[in-house]
């Protein structure tokens, strides 16, 4: 019995783990180029929600449609923020790029509070279910995931096919060389920051998925602290560590509920959250290169 | 001898500044109020700067210390009200109990997180906070996710006018005590060896560890002393003024970045810096919430990142940079 519904449970988390895997790419690849931490990182998931909030609710359109608005939209916001501060605090100590990006959450968190008011809300997109021996997933979690694995792949083949993402890792291995070697690198950093919030406000329509009334300008929070876990998991600043280290987080976040339901007398959805940052702490003690980094 | 005096010459301004303020708060009717928040955020700043200022490293899970410390006092008050005999006493216990937690805490998190640096260093806070936040909640611990609210037990305690004394009046006393301790505590460092042997390591930490001095040993010093400080603040200024503790409330991030913006606004790694913070950040806070409430944080976003790219040393940093060489600045540190 309880080991079906752990499996029904770990399935879940699989599926939900690529979603958050794909959330976390983005933080994952500014970090790896511009050794900044986005703080803020939360809150560009929630204008990605927002996003395709309005356009199902308002317009009427399925979230599809909203992942390029969601792209440009973050892409804007990423250049925008890029040029206004975050060129200038590349090399400035931590204390300055951490307290930008926080205040960079903040003002979109009140923005948004200022269009669309603190309530929570959210929209149901139903186009039927996939029907497992063990357990039954909505197919709009099920695109999600598929949608996750396709961005995936699709930065991997830019990173690694393309001029441009040959760039960017040219700039990861050694930004001075680089430089040496006739790279524009501030036009690298520009356009992984843009690139790397575009991704992250993409990953916000995917996550709405999974929370049908969970949309609030505050929500971000808890993804951006989710979104640490996940990436130190995959080795900060890799984004396919990100993307793996996802779904690692998905089955151990889904596996440990369904067994810590069984303790009496204790709150299992909190210890949950407690057993991820006992493991961020572990890993960045014995293998602060992740799980799965190299060196 | 003189210049033994001297040296403590730039705690003149600092101590005239907490004078004043407490004299404002006193003298000009409802007044205590906004002088005594002021004064939390300068204490706040003050404590967190013994770390942040003088290492470097960023804690950003500063708030847990401030929450370990409302809980060592709650559960004093809670637990120990019934004692016969103890009193007004039960109030000296917690404040001792909550600087026992903090620093112990502080001893667990920095023995982990202190062997690491930058923004790994900073992640690892966050998730130290995060982490005994949810644990209070999951194995509900200290009545979990419920808190704590003890109002009822100190007015049979002490004794109803007592009780109201201590929230409105004596905890903003207490702050203010704190703050000047920490101001204290943080020229005591700065004119000391731990002082230079962290100005070392700010600057750069492997060459100061070649040169022989101990890193580790003066950042786990200054870790402490900046932690213990953060739970005797968050048992005066959030314990005995509010009464109650909520894991949600006593483990906010937002907590820390106020903290971060008061060092940054002053001038981290000065002494002046962390009063000249607090009084501009708690006044726009109470004149942005009093003129166009509920804007207060969309219109300090674009202020905070201005700040930061446009003014990194802060006001006092400024300050200092003109006045060298000058008679002002044996008074400014």
């Amino acid at each position: 019995m309880v080991g079906q519904q752990l499996v029904g449970n770990l399935i879940q988390g699989l599926v939900l783990g690529g979603v958050y895997g794909m959330a976390t790419m983005g933080l994952s690849l500014i970090f790896g180029v511009l050794r900044v931490i986005n703080v803020g990182h939360g809150a560009f998931i929630m204008v990605g929600a927002f996003i395709t909030m309005w356009m199902f609710t308002a317009l009427g359109l399925i979230p599809i449609i909203a992942i390029p608005v969601a792209l440009i939209v973050g892409m804007a916001l990423g250049f925008l923020f890029f040029y206004t501060a975050v060129r200038r605090l590349i090399n400035a100590p931590e204390l300055a790029s951490l307290l930008a990006t926080f205040a960079m959450g903040m003002l979109l968190e009140e923005v948004i509070k200022i269009i669309f008011g603190t309530e929570f809300r959210g929209y149901n997109w139903v186009v039927g279910k996939l029907t497992l021996p063990i357990t039954v997933l909505p197919m709009s979690k099920v695109y999600a995931f598929v949608g996750s694995v396709a961005i995936a792949t699709l930065l991997y083949i830019w990173f690694n096919k393309t001029r441009a993402g040959t760039a960017v890792r040219s700039v990861v291995e050694d930004s001075e060389g680089a430089r040496v070697c006739g790279v524009n690198v501030d036009w690298v950093y520009a356009l992984s920051f843009a690139i790397g919030i575009g991704l992250t406000v993409v990953s916000g329509i995917l996550l709405t998925m999974f929370i049908p009334v969970g949309i609030n300008p505050y929500m971000g929070g808890q993804y951006t602290l989710k979104a640490f876990v996940i990436a130190v998991l995959g080795g900060l600043g890799s984004p396919y560590g990100a993307f793996f280290g996802g779904v690692i987080f998905g089955l151990i976040e889904n596996g440990s509920y369904t067994l810590f339901a069984l303790i009496p007398g204790v709150v299992p959805f909190a210890l949950t959250r407690f057993l991820s940052f006992v493991i961020l702490l572990v890993i960045l003690l014995i293998k602060p290169t992740g799980l799965l980094g190299a060196k | 001898m003189r210049a033994q005096r001297e040296k403590y010459y730039p705690l003149i301004p600092v101590l005239a500044g907490y004078l004043i303020l407490f004299l404002i708060g006193r003298e000009v009717t409802g007044m205590w109020q906004l002088m005594a928040m002021i004064a939390f955020y300068c204490a706040l700043g003050q404590a967190f700067n013994i770390f942040l200022g003088m290492t470097g490293y960023v804690d950003f899970g500063y708030v847990a210390f401030l929450g370990v410390g409302t809980y060592g006092m709650a559960l004093s008050i809670s637990r120990l009200w019934r004692v016969e005999g103890l009193g007004i006493g039960i109030i000296p216990i917690g404040l001792v109990l909550a600087m026992v937690m903090a620093g112990l805490l502080s001893v667990a998190v920095g023995a982990v997180a202190l062997r690491l640096r930058g923004a790994y260093f900073a992640i690892a806070t966050i998730g130290v906070n995060e982490g005994f936040r949810y644990l209070i909640e999951g194995a509900k611990i200290w009545g979990g996710s419920e808190g704590i609210i003890f109002s009822g037990q100190m007015k049979k305690a002490f004794g109803k006018a007592t009780a109201s004394a201590l929230s409105t009046f004596w905890a903003d006393v207490m702050v203010f005590s704190i703050a000047v301790i920490a101001a204290c505590i943080t020229i005591y460092y700065m004119r000391g060896k731990i002082g230079y042997a962290l100005t070392a390591l700010r600057e750069d930490e492997d060459a100061a560890k070649v040169m022989g001095i101990n890193v580790t040993k003066y950042k786990i010093i200054a870790f402490i002393t900046s932690s213990s400080l953060a739970g005797l603040l968050g048992a005066s200024a959030w314990a005995l003024k509010l009464t109650y503790v909520f894991p949600p409330d006593a483990f906010e991030i937002h907590y820390t970045v106020e903290a971060i913006i008061i060092v940054l606004l002053g001038g981290a790694g000065t002494l002046l810096g962390p009063i000249v913070g607090g009084l501009v950040y708690g006044l726009s806070k109470y004149w942005l919430a009093v003129i166009m409430p509920g804007f207060q944080l969309l219109i300090f976003a674009p202020i905070i990142i201005f700040i930061i790219v446009a003014f990194p040393e802060g006001v006092i940093g400024w300050v200092k940079r003109r006045i060298r060489g000058t008679a002002l600045q044996n008074y400014f540190l």
